[in-house]
């Protein structure tokens, strides 16, 4: 069976918070997992007592052990590997839409309609 | 009372109007308040004739304008209500001696301890002061306009307390002040041999296995200690220096730690930082769930165990500040 490594919604609602964890493609979303390494906070705070505006996320994560599960064939969802792939865990990819490809135009010379 | 206007009277009205303005007799602004039906007061009552004869008499002047601190109405020195015997004005510290507790302990750096020995301050009054002084101070730089009036009025109601650097000057309040265990509140009787030293720790064993004794529940055992060493024969000089070089040092230990756990988690942190958001990797260790993944110490929302974060009874309002 394929090992995933993906989050988990808990939190309440409008106020999502997620494990990271490995588990088993096929096992319900929020079921007991192999492993929890880590948790990701979406919602973005700012610092205690900071007025510049700037915000963060909290991610915990046990680099250690995702390393492992990467290297024995886990294989992360795209939201996993986004967050995977910025403490350098993974390659960088690109998950953005693909830009439309120019077809290039049609000559009326070339094209014979009988 | 007015006899009340029917529909058809309606032109009547600005007449009607007229004539209260013109029972009121205020020619200054003769439109204002002309709904009113009652009468202007021609005369003062009574008793508010009486009540301005004793404020202008020597009894009421004394309170009126008082001097040297407020003086109260109630049958108690420091009772403002004459009603209400519960409510004691108790003395606060004056706008010079706050300013000083900051001085001495931002500007001179020295130990919040030493500072409450010295002014006769308890250690958390002093500490209060500092984080609303840095607060007041906060607020001057960033321009935020003060409320100074507002406070002046109220400091003018109350009794201060002074505190003036190389003078003689009365403690504010006791610092050394023992809480009252519940457990010490019961009469015991303990029938100890005769020959044998009964000291206080003995004392807070009677009371409870895990009960500590009054000199560790004191606020400040080092006061105790510089008095024990003068009694001992030491000079107060000497102590004294002994007492604030501990206290300081007991503070640069605590600072010490903050600052350690403060390199500690920075140092367990990556910042990453993408075009919209800062993103602060902590790093964990996904073992502390323990061995039924369970255990309070472990990361992230736990599976199988309650989480009680709206159960009924229980305090949502956060505890503490980051």
């Amino acid at each position: 069976m394929v090992v995933k490594i993906r989050l988990a919604r808990f939190g309440r609602r409008n106020s999502p918070f997620y494990n990271i964890v490995v588990a088993h493609a096929r096992t319900a979303r929020n079921s007991r997992p192999l492993e929890v390494i880590g948790t990701y906070d979406p919602i973005p705070k700012p610092d205690p007592y900071d007025n510049s505006g700037k915000l963060h996320k909290d991610i915990k994560l046990d680099s250690q052990r995702a390393r492992y599960w990467i290297g024995v064939g886990a294989q992360p969802t795209d939201t996993a590997w986004r967050l995977l792939s910025m403490v350098g865990i993974l390659p960088k990819r690109n998950f953005a839409p693909k830009a439309d490809e120019s077809k290039g135009s049609v000559n009326a010379g070339d094209v014979r309609i009988r | 009372m007015a006899p009340r206007l029917s529909a058809a009277a309606t032109p009547l009205a600005p007449v009607v109007d007229a004539c209260l303005v013109q029972s009121c007799k205020s020619k200054s602004a003769p439109f204002v308040r002309s709904f009113s039906s009652t009468p202007c007061q021609q005369k003062m009552s009574r008793a508010r004739q009486q009540m301005y004869q004793w404020l202008k008499g020597r009894e009421g002047s004394e309170f009126a304008d008082p001097k040297g601190g407020p003086r109260y109405l109630g049958p108690l020195q420091d009772q403002p209500f004459p009603l209400n015997p519960l409510f004691r004005s108790q003395p606060v510290l004056d706008e010079h001696t706050r300013e000083l507790i900051w001085d001495k302990v931002m500007g001179r750096g020295e130990s919040l301890k030493a500072v409450s020995a010295e002014m006769g301050v308890d250690v958390r009054r002093v500490a209060a002061v500092v984080r609303l002084k840095e607060v007041e101070k906060q607020w001057q730089r960033e321009g935020k306009k003060l409320a100074t009036p507002y406070a002046k009025a109220v400091m003018s109601m109350l009794p201060k307390t002074y505190y003036r650097e190389g003078e003689k000057n009365l403690p504010h309040e006791p610092v050394n002040e023992i809480h009252v265990h519940k457990l010490t509140m019961q009469q015991l009787f303990v029938p100890v041999s005769e020959s044998r030293h009964f000291t206080r720790e003995d004392a807070a064993k009677a009371f409870h296995d895990t009960m500590l004794s009054v000199d560790a529940r004191s606020p400040q055992p080092e006061l105790i200690n510089m008095e024990r060493e003068i009694l001992e024969g030491k000079t107060r000089q000497e102590s004294l220096a002994k007492f604030k070089e501990a206290t300081q040092k007991e503070e640069d230990k605590v600072a010490r730690r903050i600052v350690q756990e403060q390199q500690r988690e920075e140092k367990a942190t990556t910042r990453v930082t993408t075009d919209r958001y800062e993103f602060r990797f902590k790093e964990i260790n996904a073992d502390d769930v323990g061995r039924n993944g369970r255990s309070r110490k472990g990361t992230g929302w736990r599976y199988g165990a309650p989480f009680d974060d709206r159960k009924r009874g229980l305090v949502k309002i956060p505890t503490s500040v980051p």
